[in-house]
């Protein structure tokens, strides 16, 4: 990479020349994998995304969109061939760009808000989406698309100043030692702005469900450009694993719906002859200990153990074939082997919106609401029983809605 | 839940959901969550005893398993098809009435269409007592057999099961928007036809659950009325929408009733509305229609709102937004009327005005959930201020306008 440093010593023309080389380098680490066309048909796609290419030494971006600018101020050459750790600064959460690093380390999608830093030194908070590209024969990962959706300042979360100031500090400590900040050049102003700032160190900013959606949305696009020119030199491009192709995914306004539901559940796909599970609540994670990728397209079986009764296993089996909803006792185990006594309701659910090709009734999936019964919980006066049957008919409500392709589910790559 | 033995010896039972007590300022207050992550308590409860009362039979048909579609054009009006909901259903009100005939006090009989009551509380926070009575003062709501969409309720207030009453009044249009607010979905809208059919008078405000926004919700709109800082409400029309339509937005609950239920009152024999409250009780459409003499049908407020329901494929196939938005426009009002009523309501809207919004509320309804008023919000009462004389002036002079016009 050139160092801004060393300008003089090597003749302009030279310069130009290995500047021009670095750039079709990176170039080829995108048409080298898609068709020439994919540049173009990535410049049509609105928002400020990334592709970063993990092969390469440096983890480099090897292409920045046309957004880019109008939210950063970075020009597109000028981040080319950098690692993306260049939009971070001294007010960047340790935490967040740990989580950041987890995600890269272990080929997982990630989202979290972050405090990034415009070209001028400005801070910003952005919604990050990461999420990584495979190719879908041999799983290897081909290339990193980080999209960026800033959040508006809604509301400001009180509270807790003092341990953001604690948080400041230490990343003043660590921005003093990074070279590679390119707001270095701008700390003195920034620690200054910083200790003015003091107490009132913000808490991260709340992405809204519709700045959630976009990044999700701006991700798909991206691998569908990236599929649709892939196919002309022969790759299929998926973002997920091979093993898990088959399973369909949500239609995002699906998932934002189910997202709103509190209670801890998972859905399964009853067209599929396993039963997949293709969604899981935060509380259903929490409750087992398995997180998203543990968990989708595995059968609900995984919570069974020594002591789950058989028995019990047959009536929800019995009532699955009936279609009818059934509520049992079980002993479900989590993710460490330890066991909880289970208040399991199953009911199916009915999808009417006509594109999945089902058998007449219309049962396109099953919930499974989740109940520890072994911990404290206060309801407010309802019933266990209410309580999980609000769960499933939230789902039905959320079933009834209909995306833009009117489809519930996205089709499988 | 009603139960069938009880019922022989102590009367109907049933789930008695209680508002958390009202205080001076009840903006944005939303006591319905107890923590971050707990279901909302009304919506829970609610979602739970319609989907059992499904789940038991007691719907004529199975709405989930209506198909739904998304008519092509601009503005995404939704069909479902559905051969057994019939809109007439509601016009057989005698038998809808014998039906809550069950209900009277010490009644002997059970009526599974009681999902829950409502009523005022006296504590801070909301809370749910399994098996009560009917309170005497308070709400019904009952499943409604024929559904529109998942979980569609009607509202009866329990003071209306003994007489045939007006249900226009303020404090139902109170209790509606309220239980929108304490919901607190945005799926679940509410909705109140009036003069639409002609036995309107005896028809009560219904709600159900949309997944996704209504059409009109979606449309945008111009806002005609911005009264920030004065009345705390803002009015605006729609824009490009078949059916020409007012929305009232605002934050206060108490502003928002005021004003539409005073508006909804000056109704005369050419003109309908059809009401639907949405955003969780802080947006109100009001979706005025040309009465139909001749067959007396108007459109219902989902209706107005972009959502139809056919009941052969044929029609469900062949429904288009040129065939739908002309027959909205048949109903419209013509501009002046819309001008005239437009104008109407910025003058209400602009006529009340809120006395500092923490201590003191314009009432209408001596007999509002007077149980749970302190000594002093009741000493402060004004039931006979300047403002409702204006208003009263207002409605007379509107109403001779209309009779020599």
């Amino acid at each position: 990479m050139a160092s801004s440093g060393a300008a003089e010593a090597d003749p302009p023309g030279e310069r130009e020349r290995e500047q021009e080389q670095e750039r079709r380098r990176l170039a080829a680490s995108l048409t080298a994998r898609y068709s020439d066309w994919v540049l173009e048909a990535l410049d049509e796609l609105p928002g400020s995304f990334l592709l970063t290419d993990p092969a390469l030494a440096g983890h480099p971006i090897v292409y920045a969109s046309r957004g880019l600018t109008a939210l950063t101020g970075y020009a597109r050459r000028d981040v080319l061939g950098r690692n993306a750790r260049l939009f971070q600064g001294a007010a960047t959460a340790r935490a967040a760009v740990a989580g950041v690093r987890e995600a890269v380390r272990a080929h997982r999608t990630h989202q979290v808000p972050i405090l990034n830093y415009r070209r001028d030194g400005s801070p910003h908070w952005v919604l990050l989406h990461l999420a990584p590209v495979f190719h879908a024969r041999d799983g290897s990962v081909l290339h990193f698309l980080a999209v960026q959706v800033p959040i508006a300042d809604a509301k400001r979360r009180g509270g807790a100043a003092a341990a953001g100031a604690v948080l400041l500090a230490a990343c003043r400590e660590e921005a003093r030692v990074e070279e590679d900040f390119p707001c270095a050049a701008h700390a003195g102003k920034a620690f200054v702005d910083m200790d003015k700032r003091g107490l009132e160190a913000e808490e991260p900013r709340v992405p809204s469900d519709s700045e959630k959606e976009m990044a999700i949305n701006t991700a798909d696009s991206i691998v569908s450009a990236l599929n649709r020119y892939s196919k002309l030199t022969g790759l299929v491009v998926s973002r997920k694993r091979c093993d898990s192709v088959g399973i369909p995914a949500l239609s995002s306004s699906l998932n934002l719906s189910l997202g709103r539901i509190k209670q801890s559940f998972v859905l399964t796909y009853s067209c599929l002859p396993d039963m997949p599970i293709i969604y899981a609540s935060e509380a259903f994670i929490s409750l087992t200990g398995y997180s998203r990728e543990d968990i989708l397209g595995r059968n609900c079986r995984v919570l069974n153990g020594p002591d789950t009764s058989l028995e019990v296993l047959e009536e929800i089996n019995q009532h699955i074939c009936s279609e009818q909803a059934c509520t049992v006792d079980l002993q479900s185990y989590r993710k460490d082997g330890s066991s909880f006594h289970d208040l399991l309701h199953v009911s199916p659910i009915r999808d009417a919106s006509g594109k999945v090709r089902l058998h007449l009734s219309q049962v396109a999936f099953h919930i499974w609401v989740h109940l520890d019964m072994g911990a404290k919980h206060d309801f407010n006066g309802l019933t266990p029983e209410v309580w999980q049957l609000g769960a499933v008919a939230a789902v039905r409500v959320a079933v009834r809605g209909l995306s833009a392709s009117g489809s519930l589910l996205r089709p499988s790559q | 839940m009603v139960s069938a033995s009880a019922t022989k010896v102590e009367g109907v039972k049933t789930h008695l959901y209680y508002f958390g007590a009202e205080h001076g300022n009840d903006n944005l207050k939303n006591f319905a969550y107890s923590e971050q992550g707990d279901p909302n308590l009304l919506d829970t409860i609610l979602l739970s005893q319609w989907d059992n009362f499904a789940w038991k039979g007691h719907l004529d048909y199975d709405v989930t398993a209506c198909q739904l579609k998304v008519i092509e054009g601009g503005k995404k009006f939704v069909c479902q098809l559905n051969n057994k909901w019939n809109s007439f259903f509601l016009k057989e009100y005698d038998k809808f009435f014998e039906s809550f005939g069950c209900l009277k006090p010490n009644s002997m009989k059970c009526y599974e269409g009681l999902l829950l009551c409502i009523a005022q509380g006296e504590k801070d926070r909301p809370e749910v007592a399994p098996s009560s009575p009917p309170p005497k003062d308070g709400l019904l709501v009952i499943a409604n057999a024929h559904p529109v969409e998942y979980g569609h309720i009607f509202l009866v207030p329990s003071a209306m099961i003994n007489q045939v009453s007006c249900y226009r009044d303020k404090r139902m249009f109170q209790l509606a928007t309220k239980i929108a607010f304490e919901v607190n979905n945005a799926a679940f809208r509410v909705f109140f036809d009036s003069g639409t059919s002609v036995v309107s008078d005896h028809m009560p405000f219904q709600a159900c659950y949309f997944a996704n926004p209504l059409p009109v919700e979606s449309t945008s709109t111009f806002m005609v009325y911005d009264g920030k800082g004065r009345s705390d409400i803002i009015v605006s029309e729609t824009v490009d929408y078949p059916l020409k339509a007012l929305v009232f937005t605002s934050n206060n609950l108490q502003a928002l009733v005021t004003v539409v239920s005073e508006i909804s009152s000056l109704h005369d024999n050419t003109t309908a509305y059809s009401l639907l409250i949405t955003n969780n009780g802080t947006k109100i459409f009001l979706f005025p229609q040309v009465k139909n003499l001749a067959t007396g049908c108007s459109l219902s407020a989902w209706e107005c709102g972009g959502y139809f329901v056919y009941h052969t494929k044929f029609d469900f196939d062949s429904a288009s937004e040129t065939a739908i938005s002309s027959r909205m426009s048949s109903i419209s009002l013509h501009d002046s009327a819309f001008e005239d009523l437009k104008h109407l309501c910025c003058t209400i809207a602009d006529d009340l005005v809120i006395h500092c919004l923490n201590h003191s509320r314009i009432f209408f309804d001596d007999n509002f959930f007077l149980s749970t008023m302190k000594q002093k919000d009741r000493a402060m009462r004004k039931p006979h201020s300047p403002l409702m004389n204006l208003l009263g002036a207002k409605r007379s002079a509107m109403s001779s306008r209309n009779n020599s016009a």
